[in-house]
């Protein structure tokens, strides 16, 4: 009998055993991006344990990489960095479009400058930068990005910005009609004054706990991402979404496989997984930013009557990868408004 | 015996050498190296990081001097020692409330002043954004009283965040000495017809002296190189040496620049190391 026990234990154990035997995936993706009812699905489906690690810029996605043996099987960068990384050959090539994923996403997205030939990247979502009003404090129009960088007076002091360059500068290019990546001193000298004479309204700059500082009225204007402003107005704050003449900063995060990464297959495998029409429904309807895969419509929460933030009715300028000496004027930029 | 004296020390030297040494001297390899094109780093050996803390191009091309990041420095040092110096005015009478308690109280009290180090320090700023904030209890306090606009992004909030984190620090060690403190000392100060001013003056703050500079150590050094309390309480509107240092690995993309302010911001530390060591050895030899 005893023996018998142990033998059905063994066998048990040597089924479940391939179950367990695919490991784990570690992830590396924009805090709280990932829909994790959908982690979960994966987990109970495959029998991979997934992490979840997360970050708040593409700079620190980038070092993290630059680094060395990050231990992480996927990571979610915005195109620019995803240009760069595949560049500075820090990523794995996946054959990406013979991924079942590949299938899914939509047309306009496939071949882009970032990865022209799709060996790397799968698109995740896309949305845009721009700025958010609290309606509490400021009734006024929010239809320039003037009202963020030359505030009016229920905004002074009020003000709140990123605590890192990227799509802050991009977004004063625009309203300057500066040109993203410019190498030209004299047009980034405009950059700067723009930004130091905005700084004494300034309160924060600061790329966390945002929907606190905005919700609470601590501030009045924040620069922010669409689908957030969406998902903090759905959650009952006051909000509204700038709309700005003068186009929003465009991004779009995709998946990305490092270089060296242990589980290639298993993030593969969740690609596609995140990629089904099922799961990216689910996934848009958490995290609000657009998707670029197709999406079961009958399912999916937002439109343009619901969720005006996703729908832009203003130009769209995506970030670019620049070249190290406009890189170098935008580190210029904000070292010489924060010193 | 002697073998053991030799050996049983070889795991904290590989410790000391593996976890310590090592990655220093990659630091200071990395602030000598060529900048990556995209951050990262190539071996070689130049001095230009070292050049651009003290000379930088201007917005017309020129090579200048320009103290944007000795301001970035000072504002640091500015920084660690008004956080030190509020912590020691503040244990003090803390840290001799303790010692003058009964052991059981004593114990509870010392319990009490370390328990926030069971909580992680984001989770400690964070409470005092909230505190300070608009619907915080201090924020509505500050209202009620007809305060205007908001307590977070200043440099007073930045300056709580700071002493509220280190003060622990500065509290032990000088609770210890206080506790040592032979009380027919001050008995005898009374006796000479010291005034209690003149008591804690001449008798009580010369025998806590080494208490307060262990505990002006463990604040300052590692106040030089915060990065929350700044970011989060001060709103991040002036760079500290941290961040500083952060930008440049990150969207700076400048690892050797940032490697080299690292290893000026380990210099100052040194610096406080070697003048408290000195100050203490003097001590012991004239004893």
């Amino acid at each position: 009998m005893r023996k018998k026990i142990t033998l059905g234990t063994a066998l048990a154990l040597a089924l479940a055993l391939p179950a367990y035997a695919e490991g784990t995936l570690n992830l590396y993706t924009w805090s709280d991006s990932i829909a994790p009812e959908l982690i979960e699905k994966f987990e109970a489906e495959t029998g991979i344990d997934v992490n979840v690690d997360g970050f708040n810029s593409n700079e620190d996605a980038l070092t993290k990489l630059q680094a060395g043996s990050s231990g992480y099987d996927i990571v979610t960068p915005s195109q620019h960095f995803v240009k760069i990384m595949i560049d500075e050959g820090l990523l794995e090539n996946i054959n990406a479009m013979e991924l079942a994923a590949y299938a899914q996403v939509d047309e306009k997205w496939k071949r882009q400058w970032w990865d022209p030939t799709n060996g790397y990247s799968i698109p995740l979502a896309y949305g845009t930068a721009g700025f958010a009003v609290n309606r509490d404090v400021y009734e006024g129009p929010i239809d320039s990005w003037a009202t963020y960088f030359t505030p009016p007076e229920e905004l002074k002091g009020k003000v709140a910005s990123l605590s890192y360059p990227d799509e802050v500068v991009g977004a004063a290019q625009l309203f300057l009609g500066v040109p993203f990546c410019s190498e030209d001193k004299a047009e980034m000298k405009k950059v700067y004054d723009l930004l130091m004479a905005q700084k004494p309204d300034v309160a924060a700059y600061s790329s966390d706990n945002i929907e606190n500082r905005l919700g609470t009225g601590e501030v009045g204007a924040h620069f922010w991402w669409d689908g957030n402003v969406l998902r903090n107005r759905n959650d009952g704050a006051n909000l509204a979404y700038a709309m700005p003449k003068e186009g929003l900063v465009g991004w779009l995060d995709s998946f990305v496989v490092p270089k060296g990464a242990e589980n290639v297959e298993a993030a593969k495998q969740f690609i596609d997984f995140m990629s089904t029409e099922e799961n990216a429904t689910i996934q848009y309807n958490y995290y609000a930013h657009s998707s670029p895969v197709k999406l079961d419509l009958e399912k999916a929460k937002y439109t343009p009557e619901n969720a005006p933030e996703l729908f832009p009715t203003v130009p769209v300028e995506f970030s670019k990868a620049c070249s190290p000496a406009a890189q170098d004027l935008v580190t210029k930029v904000w070292t010489d408004l924060l010193q | 015996m002697r073998g053991f004296r030799v050996w049983g020390l070889v795991p904290a030297w590989s410790l000391m050498l593996g976890t310590l040494m090592v990655p220093l001297i990659i630091v200071a390899m990395v602030s000598v190296a060529d900048r990556g094109t995209y951050g990262g780093f190539d071996w070689a050996f130049n001095l230009l990081s070292y050049r651009e803390i003290l000379f930088s191009e201007d917005w017309d091309g020129n090579l200048a001097f320009d103290p944007k990041y000795l301001g970035i420095i000072g504002r640091t040092l500015l920084l660690a020692t008004a956080t030190t110096a509020i912590c020691m005015i503040l244990s003090l009478p803390v840290a001799y409330v303790i010692a003058t308690r009964s052991p059981r109280m004593k114990a509870l009290l010392i319990y009490l002043v370390t328990l926030p180090f069971w909580v992680s320090m984001i989770v400690r700023v964070y409470a005092w954004l909230i505190i300070l904030g608009n619907d915080g209890i201090v924020g509505r306090f500050w209202h009620w009283i007809g305060g205007e606009g908001t307590l977070l992004f200043t440099p007073g909030a930045m300056l709580v965040g700071m002493v509220y984190s280190y003060i622990p620090l500065m509290v032990l060690p000088v609770f210890a000495a206080i506790e040592k403190l032979d009380p027919a000392l001050l008995e005898a100060g009374a006796d000479l017809y010291a005034s209690r001013w003149t008591t804690a003056r001449r008798v009580i703050l010369p025998l806590t002296w080494p208490g307060l500079a262990a505990g002006a150590v463990l604040v300052f050094v590692p106040a030089l190189g915060t990065v929350l309390e700044p970011m989060l309480l001060g709103g991040g509107k002036q760079m500290m040496m941290g961040t500083l240092i952060q930008t440049q690995f990150g969207g700076g993309r400048n690892w050797p620049f940032g490697a080299a302010v690292a290893l000026v911001l380990l210099a100052m530390v040194v610096i406080v190391l070697v003048l408290n060591a000195r100050r203490a050895m003097h001590r012991e030899t004239r004893a």
